[in-house]
C-alpha cells in the first residue's frame, strides 16, 4: 500500500491528460481549483477504462457534449459540422480514455503493481451519476481549455 | 514505387490519424479493425508496412504479429506496433516477438513518419492539386478504362472529394478519347444517403459527357441499391470482367 502511495496519482493524471491533449490535439489543458468543480450541465459523455490486478480501479473522463465535439473535430482534422455521427465522437473519447488508462497502467506495472486494462467504454446522456465503491485512493481533477471543461476522476485500490 | 501501408486498429480515430500522417507520401493505405481482418488484408495486399495496434477485439495485435511471423509470405513485412502502454514488460514482449519498431500513444503523425522512414522508403508526393491527390486515392487506370473505386463507406467529405476530381477526369478522358469507366462498389460495406446521391450525380455527369460506364458490386450491394427508389433500376455487374465485356 505504501508503494502505491508513492505514485502521485494526481500529478500523474494531470501530466497524462496534458500530454494527450497536447500531442493529439495541440491543445493545452489548465487545472482549475477543485473547489470550483461543478457538475457538467446538458449532454455529456464519460469515457471509462478499468484496470485490475495488484492494483485495481477505474479512470472516468467526463466531458460536455460541445467540448467532446470540438476535440473530435480537432483529432480527426475536420470542422464540427463535418462530424457525421456520434460514433466518431464516442471513438475519440474512448481512445482518449484508453491512452490515459494505458499510461497509468504502465506506471503501475513498472512500480510493481501488475494489472490488465479493460477496453474503453463510453456513456452518454443528459443526467447520469457514477459511483465506485471500496476505493482507497481517489482523485477528481477539473481541467479546462478556452472555458470548456473536462473532469477526470480516478478510483483505485491495491490488492491485499 | 507506391508503398502499401496497412493500419490495423479498432479505433477509427487512430486509423484516421495514421492516414493523415501518410497523406503527403506516395502510399496506398488500407485498413482493418482487428487482427483477423488484418491478416486477411495482409495476405491479399502484401503491404510494405503494417501499423498494428495491440488491444483489439476478435484477435489482438500480439496474436496477429505471431501469425505474421509464422507465415513465410508475411514474416518479412516490417511492423510498427502502436501501444497505449509504455511499461517495460509490454515493450520487452513486443520487441521479443520481432516487431520492427513501436510507438506509444499519444503520438503525433510526424513521429510515426520518423519511425517509418527508418524502415521503408517513403517518397513524398509531387506537388499536386488537392483534386489530383483525391483522384489518386479513388481512381486508377487499366488500359483505356478508368476504375473509380468506392471506399467501404461514403460520408459527406468523401463524396465531395470524389465529385471534386470527376469533371477534370472526364475532360481528360474526352481529350484522350478514352470514355469508359467502371464504378467499383465491391469494397462498399454501408450504403447511405451520401453514397446514393454521389452515384446519381456521377451517372448524370457521365451521361452528359457521353462516357460509357458500368457499375460493379457484390450481391449485398446490388440488393441494397435495389431498395432505394433512386437506384432500383441500376444495372450492377457482379465482376470486373463482366463490366469490361459490357464496355466493349
Amino acid at each position: 500500500m505504501a508503494q502505491v502511495n508513492m505514485i502521485d496519482l494526481r500529478e500523474f493524471i494531470i501530466k497524462s491528460m496534458s500530454e494527450v491533449f497536447d500531442m493529439m490535439l495541440s491543445m493545452s489543458l489548465n487545472v482549475v481549483d477543485e473547489s470550483s468543480i461543478i457538475p457538467l450541465n446538458g449532454d455529456k459523455l464519460m469515457g471509462s477504462v478499468s484496470f485490475a490486478g495488484k492494483a485495481s480501479g477505474s479512470i472516468n473522463i467526463h466531458i460536455g457534449g460541445n467540448f467532446a465535439k470540438t476535440i473530435t473535430a480537432k483529432m480527426l482534422g475536420m470542422t464540427t459540422d463535418e462530424i457525421e455521427s456520434n460514433e466518431e465522437i464516442h471513438d475519440v473519447i474512448g481512445e482518449t480514455s484508453n491512452m490515459v488508462g494505458g499510461s497509468l497502467k504502465s506506471r503501475l506495472c513498472d512500480s510493481g503493481f501488475p494489472c490488465a486494462l479493460s477496453i474503453p467504454s463510453v456513456t452518454s446522456g443528459g443526467s447520469f451519476h457514477v459511483e465506485s465503491k471500496d476505493w482507497q485512493f481517489h482523485e477528481k481533477i477539473l481541467m479546462e481549455n478556452n472555458n470548456q471543461f473536462v473532469i477526470v476522476e480516478v478510483f483505485m485500490k491495491a490488492s491485499t | 514505387m507506391t508503398l502499401k501501408v496497412l493500419t490495423v486498429d479498432d479505433s477509427k480515430t487512430i486509423r484516421m490519424i495514421v492516414k493523415k500522417a501518410f497523406k503527403d507520401y506516395d502510399c496506398e493505405l488500407t485498413e482493418a479493425e482487428n487482427g483477423l481482418e488484418g491478416l486477411e488484408v495482409a495476405r491479399q495486399e502484401k503491404p510494405g508496412l503494417i501499423v498494428l495496434d495491440i488491444t483489439m477485439p476478435v484477435m489482438n495485435g500480439i496474436e496477429m504479429l505471431g501469425q505474421l511471423k509464422a507465415d513465410p509470405e508475411l514474416k518479412k513485412i516490417p511492423v510498427i506496433m502502436l501501444t497505449a502502454e509504455s511499461g517495460k514488460d509490454n515493450v520487452m514482449q513486443i520487441v521479443k516477438m520481432g516487431v520492427t519498431d513501436y510507438i506509444v500513444k499519444p503520438f503525433k503523425g510526424e513521429q510515426l513518419i520518423e519511425r517509418a522512414v527508418k524502415i521503408v522508403s517513403l517518397q513524398l508526393l509531387e506537388s499536386k492539386t488537392v483534386e489530383d491527390d483525391h483522384a489518386g486515392r479513388y481512381l486508377k487506370k487499366e488500359g483505356d478504362v478508368r476504375h473509380l473505386v468506392f471506399p467501404d463507406k461514403v460520408n459527406r467529405q468523401i463524396a465531395l472529394e470524389m465529385d471534386g476530381f470527376i469533371p477534370k477526369t472526364i475532360e481528360e478522358m474526352t481529350k484522350n478519347n478514352q470514355k469508359k469507366i467502371i464504378v467499383d462498389l465491391r469494397k462498399t460495406v454501408e450504403i447511405n444517403v451520401s453514397m446514393i446521391k454521389l452515384i446519381i450525380l456521377l451517372i448524370a455527369r457521365f451521361s452528359k459527357a457521353g462516357v460509357k460506364y458500368k457499375i460493379v458490386g457484390t450481391e449485398s450491394v446490388k440488393t441494397e441499391l435495389k431498395s432505394f427508389q433512386e437506384t432500383c433500376d441500376l444495372k450492377i455487374d457482379g465482376s470486373i470482367e463482366d463490366a469490361l465485356a459490357g464496355l466493349q
